[in-house]
């Protein structure tokens, strides 16, 4: 009953947190100095253009008016037009999801797979001159502009290498030779389906760059996590009286201490997929990614707000989503927290 | 350990379904790959010969696609509707021996008085959705360009036009005007499809989808938004196809300029779009590219802000002209491609003349102005905007606000959103920067009405409010008005005389300086040296490459 | 009056969690040596005419005859397009690389703090709409609303540090409320509110000395991150407009010049690099030792 209570109370707070988001997102794009109907249509237009758009557009009633058709339309899930490309935000948001979905996924992945590890490796010798390096390297990472990092590796792996791609999600010419399904737009996932394997290889080596420039971000906190997390159940009792009972020290931390430390730790992955999806914004935008970083930038750079505020309730709902996720595995790993 | 393992596998589910969701909704239209769909007729008997990989154009663009409307299009995706579509006829590169290339038009004759005008049709052209193009398809873009295009203000000389007969079209002006040039616009001027009007009429999202109707050589094979454009090859073309012509072209889509020098030197592409100004060098000594210069539409100026004291006073704006290093500016903000403009008219395009005066870089003489002026030693701010995403401009302003802080001027420099500096200026003049750095070039290759109109034809009552909506000197002088008035009446029938009476406003215009007429661009271009025929018209800047022109290394 | 002593004890407390504070850091060799190099850029940018070679020219004075020119005796660093040497830049920009995230995270402090304390203390109705207005903030990432706002603002260097304090101060605000509902029940401040002190009174005196420490050591966390935010914001774009020497924006407008005038983007972007690090260093030890998050 308890558990109940608390998801429903929990979604509650979701959606009174997104209802929020949408009034600061809508307000806030209303603030932008520039006539939107004059953006929209380009300087060397007429008055009486701006003045069709401005009624086009709705810009000519009461704010509140203007909100309500805007939540309107938001429940039937039309986020507007965007002003630059003229064509709806939600198509061009859906478009671009698959390919900064794979990004995100393929940097975490790889903040996971070597943040954990790392973090228990560093707990493991604490003190020691491996401690001392994780933890260098993990707040080197933290410490690293993803616009600079980016740059650095096409620069080592591209230029003077010739190791990986510069750029892109893949390489266009494929599309002659070894033309890809697409059915998920996730293109390791269509090449492998399909057995593309020319194109996985090729869609894997543009991977590399980006997800490693992202990924520097959550694996330095992810390791940190993990390892404060590790030292921390080290230091209880039960683990003490397993090492009294002489079980190997391998057991004893894979099995025994990492379960327990896995919660903390699970918090921090949470929030550092939202911390990545910012960090897709530059990464994007240094190896031409074409997913919802571009996007973004390139409409805030325009001032194109409908495509602004779509993204910001975009960014808001997954960060939500994220934390609602992430606390109901809680409770469920960790039934105290439902109590508190 | 076993919730641990479960908790895994509930990440990775959570993580298909997120996939799922998000990889869902593509296959419903966001990422159109439409398909044109090809000639019916069989492939040519050299098929068998015929490579199962085509012969493919890698092109590394900056240009984006803002609409795939033929009709509205007035920005960087010209460069891709020039490939698809056509207008009745192309301006010729200045210095070539014939003025006009005929397109969709095979000859026309002009009336004395240069109002009427009849254009007769080339036979027998299909647009790509297997119309036949006729006096109809042809009355009924041009009236819907006159009508709502972007840059439906190219039109404004028209009164009517009208169908003779299925092949023969009758325009008739309201005033006489060079029409060739008109017509032959990069934007507002092709003819499209009647069907596809039609479709479009019915249905606003009819081209955002990434479809075309025209009746160029390429047809619109599939679109990426932000990423890819794949042109296929219309096979009928009504100019035929010969060997080393490219099958298709694959437009990359690639903002970045350092990117884009990359590709080209990887091979990823075969042409890109601009790179790095001051990386033309490398590629200058290097024996597999060529580096041309050539002279370009756009040219730049600083107009001051002549509502507002001090330079409301015609003193002060010389000496400020005489303050302007121009040699630094076009050395360091176009890696010394430009060239000192002449008055407003660029370089290569009619009315330009080197008889157009030109303030020197000298700072006694501006020193001087301004004692005589009543401001000894300068003493007074300026605010300077501009346009942040140009970054020419971003590199060469503070060199004025140097060169102006040795003769005591002191300027703030302001980047803006060009939306925001226009946003500003268009307000309350008396609020308004006091210099504004623009980037302008003609609609199209006009006789040079467009840059000595919209940019300095003032109206006498609020030159603010000016029709000519780039008026951002907010200058009014009657002379100029009158003396423009003339040339631009001259220009339909006696070019010399319109080129004297043009020469004489321009430098009425120098001499009261209502702006700083910087420079001239040149454009600089790589091209790899296998690949051949490659033509520059500086009539058309947004195009820099026809794809029909190309062939592949053999 | 009861309150003086108690005050007092409260107060030689609080001195004694800073001093350990700064024992932790002198204690550890990295955070010592991180400790100096911060103190070195703050020095720097204190000095920065006095240092930097070509002072003028770090402010944004060009320099035509010297475009593009590589690393040399006379310019370390090389110089940019306009001609000015990147070290001096680089030394001028140490100023709103390092005063702008420190007034970041001051306002938000000092927004954050006493909203967060409030809540904490009196609790109830107020404590709910405080909250729930926190997490609203903390709904969005915090780099987009950042983003958002700046953009809405329009752009320059001031409204892209309210567009961060906007983004920062909810955190502030969870750590002071957390300390304060600990605090609530203690009895100095029963005593206090027994003897009639008002509730500004109990608040300023009694809650908030006491979310000092974990206050400091969140912004010492928080300065790498809302430098490497400030930097994120002029990369785009979005932050501080040139000619203004920042280090974002010049390693935006190097990244052009990045294949064969590799110096432009490369220096400031270590400069950021060696910056952030050094905060997060010292951060991270005070983390370890005083964990903020157990307030949250």
């Amino acid at each position: 009953m308890q558990k109940l209570e608390f998801f429903l109370r929990r979604i509650g707070t979701s959606l009174f947190v997104l209802i929020g988001v949408s009034v600061i997102t809508f307000f806030l794009a209303r603030v932008v100095p520039a006539n939107p109907a004059a953006l929209y249509i380009g300087p060397k237009a007429r008055q009486e253009d701006i003045d069709r758009v401005t009624k086009q557009l709705g810009l000519d009633k009461p704010l509140p008016v203007q909100y309500a058709v805007y939540m309107q339309e938001l429940l039937h899930g039309d986020l507007g037009t965007s002003i630059s490309t003229k064509r709806p935000i939600t198509e061009e948001l859906a478009g671009r999801i698959p390919a900064t979905l794979e990004l995100l996924f393929s940097g975490m992945f790889i903040a996971i797979l070597l943040g954990v590890p790392l973090g228990v490796l560093s707990a493991r010798s604490q003190g020691k001159p491996l401690d001392v390096g994780v933890r260098i390297l993990s707040i080197a990472g933290v410490s690293m502009p993803a616009f600079f990092l980016g740059l650095i590796l096409q620069i080592v792996f591209f230029r003077n290498l010739h190791l990986l791609p510069l750029a892109g999600r893949v390489d266009s010419d494929l599309r002659f030779t070894n033309p890809l399904t697409e059915i998920t737009n996730f293109l390791l996932i269509d090449s492998f389906v399909t057995s593309n394997w020319v194109t996985f290889k090729d869609v894997f080596l543009h991977l590399i760059l980006p997800a490693i420039t992202l990924a520097a971000y959550p694996l330095g906190l992810i390791a940190r996590m993990t390892r404060a997390a590790m030292l921390e159940t080290l230091e209880q009792d039960y683990i003490r009286t397993a090492r009294a009972y002489g079980i190997k020290q391998t057991i004893i931390i894979y099995l025994y201490a990492l379960k327990n430390a896995i919660s903390p730790t699970l918090t921090v992955i949470g929030l550092t997929f939202a911390f990545a999806l910012t960090g897709t914004f530059f990464v994007e935008i240094i190896f031409n990614w074409p997913g919802l970083g571009l996007f973004t930038v390139r409409s805030l750079l325009n001032l194109d707000y409908p495509a602004i505020m779509g993204m910001t309730l975009f960014g808001s709902l997954g960060y939500v989503l994220i934390n609602l996720i992430v606390d109901l595995l809680q409770a469920w790993v960790d039934p105290r927290i439902s109590l508190k | 350990m076993k919730r641990f393992t479960l908790l895994v596998s509930l990440i990775v589910v959570f993580s298909v379904v997120l996939s799922a969701c998000g990889g869902a909704a593509p296959t419903k239209a966001p990422e159109p790959v439409v398909t044109v769909a090809p000639p019916t007729e069989a492939p040519a008997p050299t098929a068998t010969e015929a490579p199962a990989v085509p012969l493919v154009l890698k092109y590394a663009s900056s240009a984006n696609i803002t609409t795939w409307d033929p009709i509205a299009s007035f920005s960087t995706e010209a460069a891709y509707m020039a490939q698809m579509y056509e207008q009745l006829l192309r301006v010729n590169a200045p210095g070539s021996a014939e003025q006009y290339t005929p397109l969709l038009a095979t000859s026309w004759e002009k009336s004395a008085d240069g109002l009427v005008w009849t254009f007769h049709l080339r036979p027998n052209v299909k647009f790509h959705d297997g119309e036949a193009m006729n006096a109809a398809a042809v009355v009924k873009s041009i009236m819907l360009a006159k009508e709502k295009a972007g840059a439906s203000f190219i039109w404004l000389p028209l009164s009517t036009v009208e169908a003779v007969d299925d092949m023969t079209v009758k325009f008739t002006l309201s005033y006489a005007q060079p029409l060739e040039l008109i017509l032959g616009s990069e934007y507002a001027a092709y003819i499209v499809s009647p069907k596809a009007l039609d479709a479009a009429a019915a249905n606003e999202n009819y081209w955002s989808a990434g479809v075309d109707a025209g009746t160029g050589p390429y047809m619109l094979e599939s679109y990426k938004a932000d990423q890819e454009i794949v042109l296929t090859q219309n096979k009928e073309y009504w100019g035929g196809w010969q060997a080393g012509q490219y099958e298709k072209v694959l437009v990359q889509i690639v903002p970045e300029a350092t990117t884009r020098q990359q590709m080209l030197e990887s091979g990823d592409a075969d042409i890109v779009t601009t790179i790095p100004a001051d990386s033309y060098a490398s590629f200058a000594s290097n024996p597999d590219f060529t580096v041309s210069t050539e002279p370009a539409l756009f040219n730049y100026t600083a107009f001051f802000n002549t509502m507002k004291a001090p330079l409301d006073d015609a003193k002060v704006r010389q000496a400020l002209s005489y303050a302007i290093p121009y040699e630094d500016i076009i050395k360091i903000g176009a890696s010394g491609r430009g060239t000192q403009s002449h008055g407003t008219a660029p370089n290569g395009v009619f009315p330009y003349s080197t008889d157009v005066k030109q303030y020197t870089y000298d700072l006694e003489k501006a020193k001087a102005l301004l004692k005589e002026a009543g401001h000894d030693g300068g003493g007074f701010k300026l605010t300077l905007t501009y346009a942040s995403e140009n970054s020419t401009e971003e590199a060469f302003a503070p060199l004025i606000k140097d060169s102006f802080a040795q003769v005591g001027v002191d300027v703030t420099i302001q980047p803006m959103q060009f939306s925001e500096q226009w946003a500003l200026a268009k307000a309350d003049p008396a609020k308004a920067q006091d210099m504004f750095l623009l980037l302008y070039w003609p609609t199209y290759s006009d006789a040079g009405g467009d840059n000595m109109y919209s940019m300095f034809y003032g109206a006498k009552d609020a030159p603010h409010l000016n029709v000519t909506k780039f008026n951002l000197s907010y200058w009014y002088n009657a002379d100029y008005n009158a003396l423009y008035d003339t040339a631009n009446a001259l220009s339909g029938t006696d070019l010399a005389a319109s080129l004297a009476k043009y020469t004489e406003a321009q430098n009425l215009m120098v001499d009261q300086a209502p702006a700083a007429f910087l420079f001239d661009t040149k454009v600089a271009i790589v091209t790899p040296n296998k690949i051949s025929g490659f033509k520059y018209n500086l009539n058309y800047p947004d195009v820099r490459f026809w794809f029909y022109d190309l062939r592949a290394p053999k | 009056m009861t309150a003086v002593p108690v005050i007092a004890s409260i107060e030689s407390e609080n001195t004694r969690t800073l001093r350990h504070v700064f024992s932790v850091i002198l204690r550890e060799p990295l955070s010592l040596l991180s400790t100096g190099v911060i103190v070195l850029f703050i020095l720097m940018a204190a000095f920065a005419y006095q240092i930097a070679p070509f002072p003028e020219e770090g402010a944004g004075k060009t320099h035509a005859s010297n475009t593009l020119l590589a690393p040399s005796a006379e310019h370390w660093l090389g110089t940019d397009k306009l001609g000015r040497d990147i070290l001096s830049r680089i030394i001028v920009g140490a100023r709103p690389a390092l005063m702008i995230p420190i007034g970041v995270v001051l306002f938000a402090v000092l927004i954050g703090a006493p909203l967060g304390a409030l809540a904490g203390y009196r609790g109830g109705w107020l404590d709910e709409v405080i909250m729930r207005i926190t997490d609203l903030f903390l709904a969005f990432p915090s780099l987009l609303l950042a983003m958002a706002i700046a953009s809405a603002l329009g752009r320059g260097l001031d409204k892209a540090a309210i567009a961060l304090v906007v983004s920062w101060w909810p955190w502030y605000t969870r750590i002071a409320r957390g300390v304060a509902i600990g605090l609530r029940e203690r009895y100095f401040v029963e005593a206090a509110q027994a003897a009639g002190v008002s509730d500004t009174v109990i608040i300023f005196r009694h809650i908030l000395p006491n979310t000092i420490s974990p206050i400091l050591v969140q912004a010492t966390v928080d300065m790498g991150t809302v430098i490497l935010a400030m930097g994120g914001l002029a990369f785009l774009g979005l932050g501080i407009q040139p000619p203004s020497p920042d280090w974002g924006l010049m390693v935006s407008e190097g990244r052009g010049f990045i294949l064969e005038q590799w110096w432009i983007a490369t220096f400031p972007g270590i400069a950021i690099f060696i910056v952030v690090l050094a905060f997060n260093l010292v951060g991270d030890t005070l983390r370890d030792i005083f964990d903020p998050r157990q307030y949250k």
